[in-house]
């Protein structure tokens, strides 16, 4: 497993990273959240070894990262570029030597993924000469050329069309079938939800909320219920624990207000209505993270 | 060490296999080729053949000792240097001579003439006139001559025994010599010297500012689309470093490699002249030196420019720094032991060409070949550290370029 702990880095003037620990463990994807320009490429590139911490430590399995990691890690970077007017099985020989492959191995992985990915026609043109979809299938072979034991995908679906979202989708989860350690950085929220199990929601260098994903979305509780209904829907405003905050024909979502329960809700709403159903709406992750860093910008301004 | 090995063996091939490369390959020694050859071809073809010369003697006195004088050039398969045909007549007028023989210069038929004419009681006055400004062998040649025809023709008329007179002024040929090691000794022509001292020069100064530009490029590209990151997160910024510099170094010597088959190609047809191998031991390795030297600069100011056209600009100014030998390059050749020169070998930054021009000429003394040396090297390790200090930081930084204040930071940092 991949620890980090108590993970600082400050650039000169600014604090990029402050003070974040957590754990990607083998078997589940984690996804590290965050709008743009949170820290989370600064964060990556600390566990790369790129840029040194100002304080805290990175451990593979128990033992600090040094260069020897570098090996063992593969790398898809948020902003994609190869060397445009080299050969598309020079450059990922290079990456996958540069890997500590040995030569023949090298090449026997290139093929290998080329073949994979459907672009093995494509291996003696020139990279500028590929279309852009098919760059960004070299560019991911470069990461998993290897074979990493830790792969970290910087927005890994960025550029791909729908049909090679899901071929990247299929292979990350292969890789996770077979205990790698998967670490996902990505602000698309509908992406994290569907593919990681552990989430680190980081804002402003600082952790927002972090743990397994149906823990988060459980904690962070849910004041919103929906409702299918027949019967006039002015009735439903009338009842004063709740707000309509959706109104469609017979189905409605309200908000509980303070205090109210939902049993006390629904009693009321059966009187007055014929209701055929009523469920806790589970809060997306997107609404989570709206909410959590709305939240926690307001506590820093009234803490300030 | 492995993967630095791996880093400049891509490097060199990816940069080999480049069009521009190629064509920088082969068209540097073409112009080496024009700038060597094609002077001396012409040479060679004005002094392989006969010349027809006239001499117009107004005084009569001399006529018959600049012919006899100017006959006894030789090339040496035998053939005189010289026709000398006398334009003196009798019957024409002084105007109606010199007309004529103008005319016979201006149609072609005669290289040219040296008039003499009286000039005052005792004095005369000598002109060689031809349509350009002549040849550099004739025009200190006729004078020579025509100063021991005067001297001569001045010794008879004080009685002098014409037996006697040739003794007194025959004339002694000074040949330049090289004393390279006491005893050893080497006959060159100050061309030859010139020629062969500079294009040294020329080759490490084509070939820094071609691969440092070539060096700063692929930076300024890495950096750009960010394989950086990839790359930082394979290998340790100092093997990337490291790795880059000796892929370049690698390209270095394989130009040099292809330059010296075709220089020795050349010298087979005697194209070439063989003084451009001597002192070639002490010559390489200020080459080296000074390649490696310009090569950690270029590589630490790519780490820093983030675009194409600073990268260029940066370029445009070390050429400047890079092309002051070769200014001077004359003069150093002249007095290679001048205080300014002297001074000049042991600033890195010009050593190497200095150096390289003054080997040629005049092996300067020990000491200052181990001086200049250990400065350069030191200068090398220096450049090294501190280039691979803002390479670690400068190759992460995009957008804009750091201020010098940065840079100081920067190399502060551990």
């Amino acid at each position: 497993m991949l620890k980090v702990q108590n993970l600082t880095k400050k650039f000169s003037n600014v604090v990029a990273v402050s003070n974040i620990s957590f754990e990607v463990l083998p078997g589940r994807i984690f996804g590290l959240l965050g709008p743009n320009g949170a820290g989370k490429t600064t964060t990556i590139r600390m566990i790369l070894n790129i840029i040194k911490p100002t304080e805290g430590t990175i451990l593979f399995r128990g033992k600090k990262t040094g260069y020897s990691f570098q090996n063992l890690v593969g790398y898809l970077p948020e902003e994609r570029g190869l060397y445009r007017k080299s050969r598309v099985i020079d450059v990922l020989r290079y990456f996958g030597e540069l890997k500590g492959l040995s030569k023949s191995r090298a090449l026997e992985e290139a093929l290998r993924w080329l073949r994979r990915l459907d672009i093995e026609i494509y291996q003696a043109r020139r990279i500028e000469e590929l279309s852009k979809g098919n760059q960004q299938k070299i560019q991911f072979i470069t990461a998993v050329i290897h074979d990493p034991e830790v792969l970290i995908l910087d927005e890994p679906f960025s550029g791909f069309d729908p049909i090679n979202q899901e071929m990247v989708k299929e292979i990350i989860s292969e890789l996770v079938a077979r205990e790698k350690l998967v670490l996902l950085s990505t602000h698309q929220m509908e992406v994290a939800e569907d593919l990681c199990s552990n989430i680190f929601l980081i804002n402003d260098g600082q952790e927002v909320l972090s743990g397994p994903l149906s823990e988060v979305k459980k904690n962070f509780g849910t004041d919103i219920y929906r409702l299918e209904f027949e019967g006039d829907p002015s009735l439903l405003r009338s009842i004063e624990l709740a707000e309509v905050i959706h109104l469609n024909g017979g189905s409605a979502e309200v908000r509980l207000k303070q205090n109210a329960l939902p049993h006390e809700f629904l009693k009321c709403a059966v009187d007055k209505l014929r209701v055929s159903h009523f469920s806790e709406v589970e809060p997306t992750l997107n609404k989570i993270f709206l909410q959590s860093i709305k939240q926690k910008s307001k506590s820093s301004i009234q803490g300030s | 060490m492995k993967k630095i090995m791996k880093i400049a063996l891509f490097e060199f091939m990816e940069k080999i296999k480049t069009r521009a490369f190629l064509i920088f390959m082969i068209v540097f020694p073409l112009i080496i080729i024009a700038i060597s050859i094609v002077p001396s071809m012409l040479i060679d073809t004005s002094e392989d053949t006969t010349h027809p010369v006239g001499v117009l003697d107004f005084t009569g006195d001399y006529t018959q000792g600049l012919i006899r004088q100017l006959n006894e050039f030789k090339f040496p398969n035998g053939e005189p240097n010289y026709i000398v045909i006398n334009l003196y007549s009798k019957d024409k007028s002084k105007d109606e001579m010199t007309k004529f023989a103008d005319r016979l210069v201006m149609e072609g038929n005669i290289e040219g003439y040296i008039m003499v004419q009286p000039k005052g009681q005792d004095s005369l006055s000598v002109s060689y006139r031809n349509r350009s400004l002549g040849n550099f062998n004739d025009v200190p040649r006729f004078e020579k001559v025509f100063n021991n025809v005067y001297a001569a023709e001045r010794l008879r008329r004080h009685g002098f025994d014409p037996s006697v007179i040739n003794r007194l002024i025959s004339n002694v040929q000074l040949n330049p010599v090289k004393i390279g090691q006491p005893g050893i000794q080497k006959e060159m022509s100050p061309e030859m010297i010139y020629f062969s001292s500079v294009i040294f020069l020329m080759l490490l100064f084509m070939m820094i500012l071609f691969s440092g530009g070539l060096l700063i490029r692929s930076v300024v590209e890495e950096k750009s689309n960010r394989i950086m990151e990839i790359l930082l997160s394979s290998c340790t910024p100092d093997e990337l470093l490291t790795g880059k510099i000796l892929g370049l170094g690698m390209l270095g010597l394989f130009q040099i490699l292809v330059w010296a088959i075709i220089a020795l190609a050349l010298l087979g047809g005697h194209y070439i002249p063989m003084e451009i191998f001597h002192e070639i031991g002490l010559s390489m390795l200020y080459f080296v030196l000074g390649y490696l030297f310009y090569t950690a600069i270029f590589v630490g100011v790519g780490s820093v420019v983030t675009t194409e056209q600073e990268a260029q600009h940066f370029t445009g100014y070390l050429s400047i720094v890079l092309i002051l030998p070769l200014v001077i390059s004359l003069k150093v050749i002249q007095s290679p032991d001048i205080l300014l020169v002297r001074i000049l070998s042991f600033i890195p930054f010009t050593s190497p060409p200095i150096m390289l021009l003054r080997i040629k000429v005049m092996t300067p003394p020990v000491w200052e070949i181990i001086l200049s040396t250990l400065i350069l090297i030191f200068s090398i390790y220096l450049t090294i550290i501190i280039t691979s200090k803002i390479f670690r930081i400068g190759i992460l930084s995009y957008g804009k370029r750091p201020t010098m204040k940065e840079l100081a930071v920067w190399l502060k940092e551990k």
